[in-house]
């Protein structure tokens, strides 16, 4: 009998629980695709800020070097001490690992180079790298954390091939194809001379426009420090910076202590670095740091604001519709309880009307509201390589249908109240 | 010769014996007042009623619009709770019980018939029947049946109310009243809303009801109906005046 009146209610009343039904289709539908871009905002955001280069530093501690995000060494490469290019394998084993996208060591080198045919020689600066590196499960090297940086030709794959700036090779009438000889300056630990290849013309906007970019380990011979590298820029995906993110590790209680440590602030997972590498400073970038924090803070902000702006709207619909549902429906609420129904029999029979209403157009706004995520995340991240992604994601599927309810209980609440206040006689006699 | 016949009940002994005796009654009002308090102050609607109604009886209340019929119906019908005084409904008081109790009690003790038989118009005969078994404890489709073919409505079981005639849809809504055996059936203008052959069904259903030993409080304007019952209690401006029993029970001639 009372799936019978259940299913009535739904047969008898379509036009009403259609209206209740879309309030909580659109309302849920607009939640899930908020949270289903939420769940996935760090990591767009994360590539989209990219283009602005690593958010963490690496350098030796000892060293007193500025830190510039794609920048170019301009110390003297001899006359600083270097981090150990092995050392950089410890990263794959802090807390934080899996955050870290990219990973680029730099090492800056002064030499000399003459053009095939002349003898002559200029002073050229230079920067080994790793291109391509395969880095735990990451493909990853300077071109990944430079995106900026356009490219003619290709990246080097090989210790003699080496990419020039723009500018170097106008200055020396290079192309790509063409051949020229380095030599490691006076004043370098190791002694080499080389002819290398032109694989490709980089521009980048700053001072890598005049410098060669070379396989680091072709750099490392040219300054004669096998293993050292002056600079690695790290990318990671990280929490938005708070205050509690900036406080000092050092000065918090250890239970503080190891919050923090176990959040991916990008301080967290400087300090990490610092305690993976030993002599190794680590810090973060704060411009693209702070830019991925705010532009978070701020989408976040905006999105729980459209999800309750949507689930107070279907609560207001639901509301509207389940009362015009109810009224009509007066004469069988008084019936019911001269019957000796009690209120909350009756109230559990609308309770359970809006309950499989909110299941139904939960699952279904649920189901809108991913593909509604997807096309959005393709249209606001367009060119991040996730255009196509679907955001199906089954952990949101309980969470949607536990709103739709509270929405679809919340909104019938007053109406049934009511119906259930008034005296049963009044309506029987009402309804005569 | 006027041979006026003094009605048996089914306790024993004289219906009018049995009115002065409220530990035989199975409806007992003592000194019930019901006010309401509204915009315009308090209002009596029923003043210091008393009287008794014996199992099996079968009293008809009458009075006119205001006169606090429907007050004292909702009071028996334990669709409300008296202000003052005392109503015992099968010797149990229900005006210390609470709200889910009352829901309880009504649905055990009381059979309503309504005046506009209000039956669900999406639930077909036997289902409206149901309704009342599922309210009450469990639904039982045999029951109803039988409860509907004892009405004489065995072939229509199946029938929506809108399939169905206004005489044959208060005998839906009789058969739905009767079917959790309640010991009092609570009739609001039962043949109010009928024509002149379907009013003459439902006086003879209530007719038999009464013999097979029913109590039957009525709530009429139609004196004729109102002449059915062996006693009346009359209503004016919220006061009682009972009426010894009436006179030997007729048979409605149209």
């Amino acid at each position: 009998m009372f799936f019978r009146l259940l299913m009535e209610s739904f047969r008898r009343q379509r036009r009403r629980k259609m209206l209740a039904g879309i309030a909580i289709l659109l309302g849920t539908t607009a939640v899930t695709a908020m949270l289903a871009l939420a769940t996935t905002i760090g990591d767009r955001i994360h590539k989209e800020l990219a283009v602005y280069g690593a958010n963490i530093v690496v350098y030796p501690k000892a060293d007193l070097l500025d830190v510039k995000v794609g920048g170019v060494d301009v110390k003297p490469a001899s006359g600083g001490v270097y981090l150990k290019e092995s050392d950089l394998q410890k990263l794959k084993a802090i807390f934080w690992a899996n955050n870290i996208t990219g990973v680029s060591p730099e090492l800056p080198v002064q030499f000399a180079v003459s053009r095939q045919g002349d003898e002559r020689l200029f002073p050229a600066k230079g920067v080994g790298y790793w291109f391509d590196h395969d880095f735990a499960s990451l493909k990853t090297g300077a071109p990944a954390l430079h995106p900026w940086w356009h490219l003619e030709g290709t990246w080097p794959s090989r210790s003699g091939d080496v990419v020039v700036g723009a500018n170097f090779a106008k200055q020396l009438g290079l192309k790509v194809g063409d051949r020229f000889r380095m030599q490691s300056a006076p004043g370098n630990v190791g002694s080499s001379s080389s002819t290398v290849n032109v694989v490709g013309i980089v521009t980048s906007g700053d001072e890598t426009d005049g410098a060669v970019l070379l396989p680091l380990q072709a750099a490392q011979t040219l300054v004669g420090a096998n293993d050292g590298v002056r600079r690695v820029e790290v990318s990671a995906r990280t929490k938005p910076e708070d205050a509690f993110a900036r406080k000092d590790p050092e000065t918090l209680s250890p239970k503080d202590h190891e919050i923090w440590y176990c959040r991916p602030y990008a301080n967290s997972i400087a300090y990490q670095i610092r305690e993976a590498i030993p002599g190794a400073q680590a810090e973060q970038v704060r411009r693209v740091e702070q830019s991925e924090g705010n532009v978070l803070n701020r989408i976040s902000g905006l999105m729980w604001l459209i999800s309750a702006a949507a689930l107070l709207a279907a609560g207001f619909a639901v509301s509207a519709a389940m009362a015009t549902a109810i009224l009509e429906r007066r004469g069988e609420i008084g019936l019911m309880r001269s019957l000796g129904a009690s209120k909350g029999a009756i109230a559990f029979l609308f309770y359970a009307e809006t309950g499989l209403l909110a299941v139904f157009a939960g699952t279904l706004g649920y189901l809108a509201g991913s593909g509604l995520a997807a096309w959005l995340g393709a249209r606001i991240f367009a060119g991040d390589g996730g255009a196509a992604e679907a955001v199906l994601i089954p952990v949101l599927l309980p969470v949607v249908v536990a709103l739709a309810l509270v929405v679809a209980i919340a909104g019938s609440t007053p109406s049934i109240r009511a119906a259930l206040r008034m005296e049963p006689s009044a309506i029987l006699r009402e309804d005569a | 010769m006027n041979e006026a016949k003094v009605q048996t009940g089914p306790l024993g002994g004289s219906l009018s014996e049995q009115t002065t005796r409220p530990d035989c009654a199975v409806i007992a009002l003592s000194h019930v007042t019901r006010e309401y308090s509204g915009h315009a102050g308090v209002v009596r609607a029923l003043a210091d009623a008393s009287f008794s109604i014996v199992a099996g009886e079968w009293v008809a209340i009458t009075g006119p619009s205001g006169s606090g019929k429907s007050t004292l119906v909702n009071l028996i019908g334990c669709l409300d709770r008296p202000t003052a005084g005392e109503l015992k409904i099968d010797n149990v008081d229900v005006a210390s019980m609470s709200a889910t109790e009352l829901d309880r009690f009504r649905a055990d003790k009381i059979g309503f018939i309504f005046q506009q038989f209000h039956l669900i118009p999406y639930l077909s005969a036997v289902e409206n029947v149901m309704l009342a078994q599922y309210f009450h404890s469990m639904t039982d489709e045999a029951e109803a049946r039988a409860a509907l073919d004892k009405v004489g409505l065995g072939s229509r079981i199946s029938h929506l109310p809108s399939e169905l005639s206004g005489g044959e849809q208060q005998r839906v809504c009789i058969a739905r009243a009767l079917i959790n055996h309640p010991p009092i059936l609570l009739a609001d203008e039962p043949t109010g809303n009928l024509d002149a052959a379907n009013q003459t069904i439902v006086a003879e259903l209530l007719q038999d009801l009464h013999r097979n030993g029913h109590t039957i409080v009525m709530v009429t304007h139609d004196p004729e109906m109102a002449g059915l019952a062996q006693r009346k209690i009359a209503l004016s401006h919220g006061k009682v005046f009972c009426h010894p029993v009436g006179g030997p029970m007729v048979t409605l001639r149209r």
